[in-house]
């Protein structure tokens, strides 16, 4: 059924980390066995399981291994490995926010439209690798950056598609973005044990209608449809009150 | 794509006799506009015949008052041709305007003027600066050459071996580009030598290049974008489809004509 949109880390994240709970769960028993120690004295810290109150300790490693071996020590109690599955179904969404920034020049005589800054600030909760979100974000912005100014399915009256090729049809070229500038906020999720909210979608709902008020801001109308190409917004223009730049 | 024979020929004699003994045969210059339509099966060339090898065919020179440029020249080698950018950079920026860096290094102003791609570039800039079509039969002027859409004054066994263009003093390109293709929307070629002044426009017009009497008649005065403030041209006659409207294109032609006269007399 899909992953429904931006959560993968969010939900799949949290499967992985309530089956990591049960693999410390079951490691530490290992460990108390390997220590001669109560379950409940054992501690997972730094990679390492120590006995608390005492310098005894026994690294990831020798613990993982033995788990493979318990049958020396406790294989009537503790079934030997360490291999978990975890289950995880939300108890609600997540709600990323944030703010574009989109700032146009619109050729008063083209209508042709140039993005000259772009400026963003999204709150996704925790950020587990900030490059990868960074570059969801650049994507998102080029696809809705398409959509409002490029992109546009034309179907002639037998139902054809007429823009079939990308001659005709328009995808966002490196050329038509400007250098982003983005930014983080980091309140966490409630939802998940994370705190991760999703990041996927944010670019691409917040480019369309900040292009597209940032034109009609430009030439008083807000009389525009997507894709708001030059002849559109030409058309659009003629029926506005340009602003100058300031 | 269907089957077809593959001839290289190394000399331009050897071409046009091929070419007269395979009616159904194609030059292949580029192969940018032909090669696309014979893999849609839109075209059924029975033989390819293949130009890269004819020597003499490339390269652009200086002679007298007039810049020849090949017909198998490449636009990236005519775009940054020396001569050409210190002669004559109103023409120099017409290859240099074409699609991408891929169709710039494969594409040649021969295959351009003879496919006359109702949206090409170099069509405006041959009509725009009065240049002459060398065939290995004739000279024709390009006013006689570009014949509507899709279409030249070429005839069966006639291939372009060069084009000679006068050195105009000034002389400039303003396009606006179709923003998926790279094609002319409206391109604009103006150009001034002596009392020949001269307004042609790609992309905009139903029968492929068309010049502007209207503009180039007030032009006369004073070459300058002042001159045609204001002035439009009729609707009536511009393309129609998905791109662009009539209006659109007719108004267009004003803007980059007007712009390319502020970069002619810059």
């Amino acid at each position: 059924m899909g992953t429904y949109g931006s959560r993968s880390g969010a939900v799949g994240m949290s499967a992985v980390v309530k089956a990591l709970d049960k693999i410390e769960a079951k490691a530490k028993k290992v460990a108390a066995h390997m220590l001669e120690a109560a379950e409940g004295d054992i501690v997972f810290k730094d990679g390492k399981f120590t006995v608390a109150g005492t310098d005894k300790s026994a690294a990831w490693g020798d613990v993982s291994l033995n788990a493979y071996i318990a049958h020396k020590f406790a294989g009537q109690e503790l079934e030997p490995g360490l291999k978990e599955t975890s289950f995880y179904d939300p108890t609600n969404f997540t709600f990323p926010a944030g703010c574009h920034i989109c700032e146009v020049e619109v050729d008063g005589e083209t209508g042709k439209t140039e993005i000259v800054n772009w400026t963003a600030v999204d709150d996704f909760g925790t950020v587990v690798n900030p490059m990868i979100v960074e570059g969801q974000v650049h994507g998102g912005i080029a696809q809705g950056i398409g959509q409002a100014l490029l992109e546009g399915a034309v179907y002639d009256k037998d139902g054809q598609l007429v823009t079939g090729s990308l001659m005709d049809y328009c995808m966002p070229h490196a050329h038509d973005l400007p250098s982003f500038k983005v930014g983080l906020t980091e309140t966490k999720a409630p939802s998940n044990p994370l705190g991760i909210k999703g990041c996927g979608e944010a670019g691409a709902i917040a480019a369309p209608a900040a292009v597209i008020n940032a034109i009609t801001d430009a030439i008083g109308s807000e009389n525009l449809i997507m894709p708001a190409t030059a002849q559109t917004v030409w058309a659009a223009l003629k029926n506005g009150q340009p602003r100058q730049a300031a | 794509m269907y089957n077809f024979t593959f001839h290289r020929p190394t000399t331009v004699r050897q071409a046009a006799g091929l070419l007269a003994r395979n009616p159904e045969a194609k030059l292949l210059a580029g192969g940018h506009s032909l090669l696309p339509v014979m893999k849609q099966r839109l075209a059924q060339p029975s033989a390819l015949i293949d130009l890269s090898l004819v020597e003499g065919l490339s390269g652009v020179e200086q002679k007298g008052r007039s810049i020849v440029i090949g017909a198998m020249t490449r636009h990236a080698d005519a775009a940054n041709s020396p001569v050409l950018q210190q002669l004559l950079p109103g023409l120099a920026s017409v290859p240099a305007s074409v699609g991408d860096p891929q169709v710039r290094n494969r594409g040649t102003i021969g295959g351009s003027i003879a496919n006359n791609d109702p949206n090409a570039d170099y069509p405006a800039a041959c009509l725009g600066l009065g240049a002459t079509i060398i065939t290995n039969k004739r000279r024709i002027a390009a006013d006689d050459f570009f014949t509507g859409m899709f279409s030249t004054a070429l005839e069966d066994g006639e291939i372009i071996t060069k084009v000679s263009f006068p050195i105009a003093k000034k002389a400039a390109y303003e396009k606006f580009k179709h923003p998926a293709s790279g094609f002319a929307l409206v391109g604009v070629f103006v150009s001034k030598r002596g009392a020949d002044i001269r307004v042609a426009v790609t992309g905009a017009g139903a029968n492929g290049v068309f010049r502007v009497k209207s503009f180039e008649e007030a032009l006369k005065k004073r070459f300058a974008a002042k001159s045609i403030e204001g002035m439009t041209i009729p609707a009536n006659g511009m393309n129609s489809d998905i791109h662009a409207s009539p209006e659109y294109r007719a108004h267009l032609v004003g803007v980059m004509a007007r712009r390319a006269l502020a970069k002619a007399t810059a």
